[in-house]
């Protein structure tokens, strides 16, 4: 039981944070590769509005998901605009190089130390007591909970809304849906920031229930693997592939090494690719451009 | 009207607008609509202007139902009634497109997909609505009838419509007035009615021989020497 409590959490992680891939990809082909950078960005501002609203646990979460809603714009509009257009691997360096310096602005302003976010923001975590004797925390109950809300929103709105219908029009031939009025400016910035927020509250969460610092990075990075094995352009499959990974992931610590969980999402990775290499729900004809 | 290759499509691109990826871009020249210039503006501010393409390929979002392809164009008018009346008029021109309301792009028929594309163009509003290649991979009964359909549209809209067309029989016959493109140039243009008597017209585009055969070759020739404009 406490095994599927884990792997639940665990694939709650991952599935926040592949999301932010997917909704980038699905757009401009671009690979985030500051994804984590940018959630573990979130979670320190999270931190700073705690420090600041002391009294205002709600106001302090409200103001840091605003903040990162901002930042991913700010990042799509200062630095990736001039990339539309451009070759995709060349957009693939720049998020890289984007991780690079964010990992470095984060020491210089929040320091290197481990931060607790929870303790600024004058919470406690107790664990649950579940069905069969397992636990969960709080902060972890919490993730699962937003992972779900998440995806249902991303879902609602991406098949119903009309933005949502203009984002994946974008995606599937950018030119056209210029022709038909929709300016991909904000098409792109729209999914900057979404991906941005989602990212963020997932390492907020994360940085609540075990404290921050720049192993966060990490944990981004892993969350490509479950991306990629659903396919990349796919949500459903940025699903999929999170409980896949998770799943093996928590398998091999319990039976095997804690060691390696580290290594077996880029593992399940590999052996996905080899054997479907464009991901359970991806696209085929997307293969060439991956 | 015009001959493979002889700038058609590359006309009502630059027009429409580029997106800016492979350096496209109109370098010499002005294009102006109503008294604005709109060279290198980009496709969706055109759209907004009033300018909207049909492409000759790639027409319809394939992975969008019929519904959201023309939910999806964004319009001048943002309010909501006014956006609903207009989708309920793409579907008054074209209402086959009912029907398939929940099939996707992708699995429409050409024909089915051209008159999707169409409609989703005139969600936008245009006031001049450019269509490249109308009858590109049709059959011939189909093409009689969107023209048909484009013509009532016209009537109704009160929109201006520039159509490009392979077949001068049948472009001749709808349009008020036509322009013939060879070479990246208009060489020949006037009334539908002017250029159906038109000798070229008659002899290379309707296919009526007067006097001698000439091969293709002298055509090219021929047609070189009597260039119009430029
Ligand atoms: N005004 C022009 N000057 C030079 N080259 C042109 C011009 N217009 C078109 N072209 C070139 O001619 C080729 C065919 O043009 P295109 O517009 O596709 O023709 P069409 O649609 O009439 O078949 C393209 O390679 C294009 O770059
Ligand atoms: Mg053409």
């Amino acid at each position: 039981m406490q095994l599927i409590v884990n792997i639940t959490v665990l694939a709650a992680i991952y599935a926040l944070l592949a999301c932010g891939y997917v909704l980038i990809y699905r757009v401009s082909r671009v690979m985030n590769m500051a994804h984590g950078e940018l959630a573990m960005l979130g979670a320190y501002l999270l931190y700073t509005t705690a420090s600041l609203f002391t009294d205002h646990p709600v106001g302090a979460i409200a103001a840091a998901l605003v903040l990162s809603l901002t930042v991913g714009v700010l990042v799509y509009v200062a630095l990736m605009r001039k990339m539309t257009g451009q070759m995709v691997l060349a957009a693939i360096l720049t998020t890289i190089a984007i991780g690079i310096l964010l990992r470095g602005v984060i020491v210089l302003i929040w320091s290197a130390a481990q931060q607790h976010p929870l303790q600024a923001l004058k919470f406690s975590n107790p664990s649950i007591e579940l069905i069969g004797g397992a636990r969960i925390s709080t902060c972890a109950a919490l993730m699962v909970l937003a992972t779900v809300a998440v995806y249902t929103a991303l879902f609602v709105f991406l098949r119903f809304g009309r933005w949502g219908m203009r984002l994946r029009a974008a995606g599937q031939n950018p030119l056209l849906a210029a022709q038909r009025g929709i300016n991909l400016n904000a098409i792109y910035a729209l999914a900057w920031a979404l991906s941005t927020l989602t990212g963020s509250i997932a390492g907020m969460l994360i940085a609540l229930d075990s404290g921050l610092d720049q192993t966060m990075v990490v944990i981004g990075l892993k969350a490509f693997a479950p991306a990629l094995v659903g396919g990349l352009d796919s949500l459903l499959g940025a699903l999929v592939g999170a409980v896949i990974v998770a799943s093996a992931e928590v398998l091999a610590i319990h039976y095997v090494d804690p060691l390696l969980s580290d290594v077996v999402p880029f593992l399940v990775l590999i052996a996905a690719l080899i054997v479907r290499p464009w991901g359970l729900f991806g696209t085929r004809e997307e293969l060439d451009r991956v | 009207m015009g001959t493979n290759g002889a700038g058609k499509t590359t006309t009502l691109r630059a027009i429409s607008g580029f997106l800016g990826i492979d350096d496209a871009r109109v370098t010499e020249g002005a294009i102006t609509f109503k008294g604005a210039r709109i060279e290198n503006r980009p496709p969706h501010e055109n759209t907004r202007r009033g300018i909207v393409l049909v492409p000759e390929r790639d027409k319809v979002f394939p992975n969008l139902t019929v519904a959201e392809n023309l939910a999806a164009p964004v319009a001048p008018a943002a309010a909501a009634i006014e956006r609903r009346r207009r989708e309920a008029l793409a579907y008054q021109f074209f209402p086959q497109l009912a029907d398939l309301r929940h099939r996707v792009g992708g699995l429409l028929s050409g024909g089915e997909r051209q008159m999707l594309a169409l409609a989703s163009g005139l969600v936008c509003e245009p006031e001049l609505l450019l269509v490249d290649e109308l009858s590109l991979g049709l059959a011939p009964v189909v093409v009689a009838d969107l023209l048909r359909r484009l013509a009532e549209i016209r009537r109704q809209l009160g929109i201006a419509i520039l159509v490009v067309e392979q077949s001068a029989t049948v472009a001749l016959e709808v349009a008020d007035y036509a322009y013939v493109m060879e070479n990246g140039r208009i060489v020949l243009d006037g009334t539908a009615e002017r250029l159906r008597r038109h000798p070229d017209i008659q002899e290379f585009y309707l296919g009526r021989k007067s006097g001698e055969r000439r091969s293709y070759r002298e055509v090219k020739q021929y047609r070189r020497s009597r260039r119009w404009y430029g």
